[in-house]
């Protein structure tokens, strides 16, 4: 994959974009009104969704990559990484498949891909505990992965709204 | 850009959103089918750590609230086991999930404390009692 500089600085700027929201979104206590293990609005998850579209899934899985490494260095948990990167994958994977189908829109890969986050976050605690207890959250959790996707969907949305104005996305 | 991005919501987005509403649905249907198939019978609370049980009580032998305290990972759970119900009353885990979580009281429910791998299942009673502290005399 080659990558130019102008690339390799936008894939820069965006990793720390999602960086910054990760530590923003622990600042929101969702727990306190849903009270689910890992529940969260899925706000780095922008990122991803804009990457995918704007630079192709080869950079926005770099990106991702690098987030969910960085996150768990900062964060000094390397537990952490083995959810971010499963959740962060399986959503990558599922938001690639759908965003080749031309008839939906980014709201429809959105919510694709918090469901898969879920899905995969699901899986990680499924293995770390080593029972099938976290898998009782998963349809409650997939529920709420429609709102959390389209909320994503909706701020990548306006995201590329805004970009349109500029000439950052041209190569 | 490297490729065109519809902005509008539009109804095949609908179908996305059917097919996890029908994911959610099918795994209610397959999880929670067996609790309620279970309703009615006797409740017991499987505490569980690294994925191993180590703690095992039967809530219907339970006069009175009785609080256990586990400890695993650094981090330590005060669990409430009442005939009603089971709680995590503290916990110095620092995302506080499994406290919030708040009394679970039917079989197939779960709290879970990820950062200590701990992790409490109620379970339907086969009928058999749970703790062998409850027996009073042991034959054969």
């Amino acid at each position: 994959m080659k990558i130019t500089t102008k690339q390799l600085t936008l894939c820069a700027v965006l990793t720390a974009l999602a960086l910054a929201l990760s530590y923003v979104e622990n600042m929101i206590p969702l727990g306190l009104l849903i009270p689910l293990p890992g529940i969260k609005l899925g706000l780095a998850n922008i990122v991803t969704v804009f990457a995918l579209y704007a630079l192709g899934p080869g950079q926005a899985l770099l990106i991702l990559l690098a987030r969910c490494t960085l996150g768990a260095v900062f964060a000094g948990n390397l537990n952490a990484l083995l959810f971010s990167l499963m959740g962060g994958l399986s959503a990558m994977l599922v938001m690639i498949a759908l965003s080749r189908l031309k008839r939906l829109s980014i709201y429809g890969v959105s919510m694709g891909g918090a469901a898969a986050h879920n899905c995969g976050q699901v899986a990680a605690a499924v293995l770390t505990l080593g029972n099938l207890a976290p898998l009782g959250y998963l349809p409650l959790l997939l529920g709420i992965s429609l709102f959390t996707g389209t909320l994503t969907g909706l701020i990548a949305g306006l995201l590329f709204r805004a970009m349109e104005h500029t000439n950052l996305m041209k190569a | 850009m490297k490729s065109s991005v519809k902005l509008h919501f539009c109804r095949w987005d609908l179908i996305v959103a059917a097919a996890i509403l029908l994911l959610a649905g099918g795994l209610t249907f397959g999880y929670w089918g067996q609790t309620v198939s279970a309703a009615g019978s006797g409740l017991t609370a499987v505490v569980s750590a690294n994925g191993e049980e180590i703690d095992r009580v039967d809530l219907a032998s339970l006069k009175t609230a009785e609080e256990r305290t586990y400890t695993d990972l650094g981090y330590t759970l005060t669990v409430e086991f009442s005939p009603d119900g089971v709680c995590v009353e503290t916990s110095d885990c620092p995302t506080q999930d499994c406290v919030h979580t708040g009394t679970i009281t039917r079989a197939g429910q779960s709290i879970v404390c990820l950062p200590a791998r701990i992790s409490v299942q109620l379970k339907a009673d086969v009928g058999q009692a749970a703790s062998s502290g409850d027996f009073d005399v042991m034959i054969g």
